[in-house]
C-alpha cells in the first residue's frame, strides 16, 4: 500500500514541478490561448482564457489521473486511489504556487521584475479572475477532479483491452505495416528509393499550390535547411569531418548573390544567374581553402577551428572595416531574384520551386557520389583515416572534395536565400544557424537523405506549425532532442548502416542485409 | 638488387629522435622480421617504410626508386600494403566492404573476382562471415580480415604489424601459417614481432632492434641460436 502512494504520488511531483516551471514562464497562457481558440470558449480575462486554461488543466488532471493508475494494480479501487494520489499531489503542488502568486500580486509584488512572464493580467488568469484563495482551490480541485476520473478512465479501458481481442490483432497488423518496414524496403531496393523520390518530387510540386503564401515561405526555408543539410550530412555525415562553421559558406552564398546583383554597396547588378554560379564557385572555393589547412586536424581539434571561421565571417561582414564593401550591419538590400524568359520570380511560390529543383539536384548528385569510389573513400575516412591511407586512399583529397561540395551546397542555400528575401545581412548568419543544420542531421538521422528531409521538417517546419510556441522554440527544440537521443539515439530515418551500429549491441552478430557482394 | 632498401634512416616524433640510423633489406619472395622489444622502433620503421611518417634523414628504396616522401596512399599503387597494428580493421563496417575497401587501389577489376577467391580460399572463416559486421568478429578473425583485405591489393611487398598481438597461442601458430602460405604464393613479407619464436620460425632472416638501433642482424637460425636473442627475447636460459 505504501508504495502504490510512493509511486503514484512521484508522477504527480513530476507534472507539478513541470506545470510550476510553465506557469513560471507563462506557457500557461500561451495554452490556454490555443485551447480556448480551438474549443471557441469565451474568456473573462485580459490575456489568455479562463475557460481554456481550465480545460489544459483538466486535460493535464486526466494524464496525471492514467499516469498514476498505471503505477498501481489494475483494480478499481487501487486504480481510483493511486490516481487521486498522483493528482492530490500535483493539486497541492500548483494550488499552493497559484495562491502565493495571487497573495503576492494582491500585496502589489511587481513579479515582472523576476519573472518577465508573470504579467498582473497573467496572475489574473492563474486565478481565475478570482480571489487567491478561491483561484487556488478551483485549481486543486480540477486537478483531483479530473486525476480520479484519469485514473477511472484507465481502468475503463484496460478492461475493455482484456475482452476485446481484435484490438491485439489490429496492432499486430499495424505494426506489420509500420513505418520501419517501409524504411527497410525503401533502403534495401534502389528501384524503390526511385519511386519513393518521385512520391516525394510529385508532393513537392504539388503541395505548393494549394499552400497559403505564409506557408509557402515557411516551407521555402525548410527547403533551404533541407538543401544546407544534403550539404552537411556530406561533410560530417558520409565523410565523418565534424564542422560547426557551415554558416560560413551559407553567407558566402549570400552575400557573393547580394554584392553581384545589388544596387549597393557595389552596383555590379550582373543578375542572378550569373550570380548563383558565382557564389557556388566562391563557397567552393572558399571550402577548399578553409580545408587546406585545417583537414590536417582530426575530431574536436576540426570543429572548433570551423567554429572560429564561422565567427570570422560573421564579424567580418558586421564590421565597419568592411561596410562600403559589404554594407556592414545594415546588410544589402534590393538582391535581385532569379528571372526566366524575362519572367522574374516574385513569388514564394515559384521559390519554393526554385529551392526543390536545388534540392532534387543536391540529392541526385549526393546519390551519385555516395555510390562511388568516392563514397567508398569516404566512408574509409569516417571510420579510420589512417587505415584509409594505408588502402592507397588519399585522404586529403576526398577531405576537400567532401568539404567543397558541402559548401557548395549551402552557397546555393545562402544564394536563394538572399534572393528570395531580397535582403542579407549579420544577423541572418549567426552561429545558430550551423547548430540547426547540424541538428537536423542528428534528429533525422547522420548519413541518410531521407533523414536530412524529416530532420528540416521537424526542426524548421514543426516550429511553425507551433507558431503559438514560437517563444519556447528552443525549450523545444531541446526537449526534442533530448527525448530524441534517448529513444532514437540513431535519428528518425537513419542510414542502415548507422542504425547497425547504434543497435548493435541488441544482436549478437549484426548482419548487413544489403549491398553483399562475392 | 634487394627489392626494399632502408639506408641508415632516422625518424623523429617531434624532438625525440625514435629511429637513430635503420638499415636494412629484404629480398624478392624472402619472409624477413624485426623483432625487438616495447619501445624498440619496431612500428616507427614499419610506419616509415610505409610512408606515414617520414625519415628526417636516410632513404628508403624499393626496387630501386627512393620512396622516402612518397606519401602512404600511393606506394599502395606501387606495390606495398601494410597490416596496420592492432590490426585496424574497418569495424563499422562487414567483412566483404573491409575486402573491398582493400581493392580499393586495384585499377585492374578484371582479377578482382579472383582475388576474393583466393583470400576466401586462406581464410574459409571469412567467407562463412561475409556479411557479418567486422567489430563483432573474434580477434583471430579481426587478423585474418586485416590480412585478408591487405592481399586485396596484391601488393608484392606485404608489411605487418604485429600479427601475434592480443591473440591466444592457438590462433598465432594459425596465422603464421597463413604468412608462410601467402609467402610462397609469391608475396615478400617484412614483419614486425614481439614474439620471436614464432616470428623467427617463419622469417628467412631476421634484424634485432633495441632504442632505435639495429644490435645484430643475421639468417632466422642463427638468431634463434644466439645467446642474446635467447636470453632477451626467446625466454630461454
Amino acid at each position: 500500500m505504501d508504495a502504490v502512494w510512493k509511486d503514484s504520488s512521484r508522477e504527480g511531483l513530476i507534472f507539478g514541478v513541470v506545470i510550476i516551471f510553465f506557469i513560471l514562464i507563462g506557457l500557461t497562457v500561451t495554452l490556454s490561448d490555443i485551447v480556448g481558440n480551438t474549443l471557441d470558449l469565451n474568456s473573462d480575462s485580459m490575456i489568455g482564457n479562463t475557460r481554456g486554461l481550465m480545460v489544459t488543466y483538466s486535460i493535464l488532471g486526466l494524464w496525471i489521473g492514467i499516469r498514476g493508475a498505471n503505477t498501481a494494480e489494475r483494480t478499481w479501487s487501487t486504480s481510483l486511489l493511486s490516481s487521486t494520489a498522483a493528482g492530490l499531489t500535483t493539486a497541492v503542488l500548483v494550488g499552493v504556487s497559484v495562491f502565493v502568486v495571487g497573495i503576492l500580486d494582491a500585496a502589489d509584488v511587481e513579479m515582472r521584475n523576476y519573472l518577465v512572464q508573470l504579467s498582473r493580467p497573467s496572475v489574473q488568469l492563474l486565478i481565475f479572475t478570482k480571489d487567491p484563495v478561491s483561484g487556488s482551490f478551483l485549481t486543486a480541485g480540477i486537478f483531483i477532479i479530473s486525476s480520479a476520473l484519469g485514473g477511472l478512465l484507465s481502468m475503463a479501458t484496460e478492461s475493455q483491452r482484456n475482452s476485446q481481442q481484435w484490438q491485439a490483432v489490429f496492432l499486430d497488423r499495424f505494426s506489420n505495416l509500420s513505418l520501419k518496414r517501409v524504411k527497410e524496403t525503401f533502403h534495401s531496393s534502389p528501384r524503390l528509393r526511385w519511386v519513393g523520390y518521385g512520391l516525394f518530387l510529385a508532393i513537392s510540386l504539388l503541395i505548393p499550390q494549394f499552400l497559403s503564401k505564409y506557408w509557402n515561405y515557411a516551407m521555402g526555408t525548410v527547403g533551404i535547411y533541407v538543401l544546407m543539410g544534403l550539404g552537411l550530412n556530406i561533410v560530417v555525415g558520409l565523410a565523418g569531418l565534424l564542422g560547426l562553421g557551415y554558416v560560413a559558406f551559407f553567407a558566402i552564398g549570400a552575400y557573393t548573390v547580394g554584392l553581384l546583383t545589388a544596387p549597393a554597396p557595389i552596383s555590379l547588378q550582373i543578375g542572378f544567374w550569373p550570380a548563383l554560379i558565382a557564389s557556388v564557385v566562391l563557397a567552393a572555393l572558399t571550402g577548399i581553402l578553409l580545408g587546406l589547412p585545417v583537414l590536417r586536424m582530426r575530431g574536436d581539434y576540426l570543429a572548433i577551428v570551423t567554429l572560429g571561421f564561422g565567427e570570422i565571417i560573421r564579424v567580418l561582414i558586421r564590421s565597419d572595416l568592411m561596410s562600403p564593401y559589404l554594407g556592414g550591419p545594415q546588410g544589402i538590400r534590393d538582391i535581385a531574384g532569379p528571372t526566366i524568359f524575362g519572367v522574374s520570380f516574385s513569388s514564394e511560390k515559384a521559390y519554393l520551386y526554385l529551392i526543390v529543383i536545388g534540392i532534387l539536384l543536391a540529392i541526385f548528385f549526393t546519390n551519385h557520389l555516395q555510390n562511388s569510389r568516392v563514397g567508398r573513400a569516404w566512408m574509409a575516412i569516417r571510420e579510420d583515416e589512417t587505415v584509409a591511407q594505408a588502402m592507397g586512399i588519399n585522404t586529403l583529397y576526398y577531405k576537400l572534395l567532401a568539404f567543397a561540395t558541402g559548401a557548395a551546397f549551402a552557397g546555393v542555400g545562402g544564394a536563394l536565400f538572399a534572393a528570395r528575401n531580397q535582403y542579407t545581412g549579420p544577423a541572418d548568419h549567426t552561429l545558430m544557424v550551423s547548430i540547426n543544420v547540424l541538428c537536423l542531421l542528428i534528429v533525422g538521422g547522420m548519413g541518410s537523405i531521407p533523414g536530412v528531409i524529416v530532420g528540416a521538417f521537424v526542426l524548421k517546419g514543426f516550429p511553425e506549425i507551433l507558431r503559438e510556441l514560437e517563444l519556447y522554440r528552443l525549450l523545444t527544440f531541446g526537449g526534442l532532442l533530448v527525448v530524441m537521443m534517448v529513444l532514437r539515439p540513431e535519428g528518425l530515418w537513419p542510414a542502415p548502416r548507422r542504425r547497425l551500429e547504434l543497435s548493435a549491441e541488441d544482436s549478437s552478430t549484426p548482419v548487413l542485409e544489403d549491398e553483399a557482394s562475392g | 638488387m634487394a627489392m626494399l632498401e632502408v639506408n641508415d634512416i632516422h625518424t623523429f616524433y617531434g624532438n625525440i629522435h625514435a629511429l637513430k640510423g635503420i638499415s636494412l633489406t629484404v629480398e624478392e619472395n624472402e619472409i624477413v622480421t624485426l623483432i625487438g622489444g616495447n619501445g624498440a622502433g619496431k612500428t616507427t620503421t614499419l610506419r616509415t617504410i610505409s610512408g606515414l611518417l617520414s625519415p628526417r634523414h636516410g632513404q628508403v628504396k624499393f626496387e630501386g626508386e627512393d620512396i622516402s616522401s612518397t606519401p602512404a596512399h600511393e606506394l599502395v599503387y606501387r606495390g606495398i600494403t601494410m597490416v596496420p597494428e592492432g590490426r585496424g580493421i574497418f569495424s563499422r563496417l562487414s567483412v566483404s566492404e573491409n575486402l573491398d575497401m582493400g581493392a580499393y587501389s586495384r585499377e585492374d577489376k578484371s582479377k578482382l573476382q579472383d582475388d576474393y577467391d583466393r583470400v576466401f580460399q586462406l581464410f574459409p572463416r571469412l567467407k562463412e562471415r561475409r556479411k557479418q559486421v567486422a567489430g563483432t568478429l573474434s580477434g583471430g578473425e579481426q587478423q585474418m580480415l586485416a590480412t585478408a583485405r591487405a592481399l586485396m591489393a596484391s601488393p608484392r611487398l606485404l608489411l605487418m604489424d604485429e600479427p601475434s598481438m592480443g591473440l591466444a597461442p592457438i590462433l598465432v601458430e594459425n596465422v603464421f601459417e597463413t604468412i608462410k602460405q601467402i609467402n610462397k604464393d609469391g608475396t615478400t613479407i617484412l614483419l614486425v614481432e614481439q614474439n620471436a619464436t614464432v616470428a623467427l620460425s617463419v622469417a628467412d632472416r631476421g634484424y634485432v632492434l633495441q632504442t632505435g638501433e639495429i644490435v645484430l642482424k643475421d639468417n632466422a637460425d642463427n638468431l634463434k641460436k644466439d645467446e642474446m636473442v635467447r636470453k632477451a627475447y626467446l625466454g630461454i636460459d
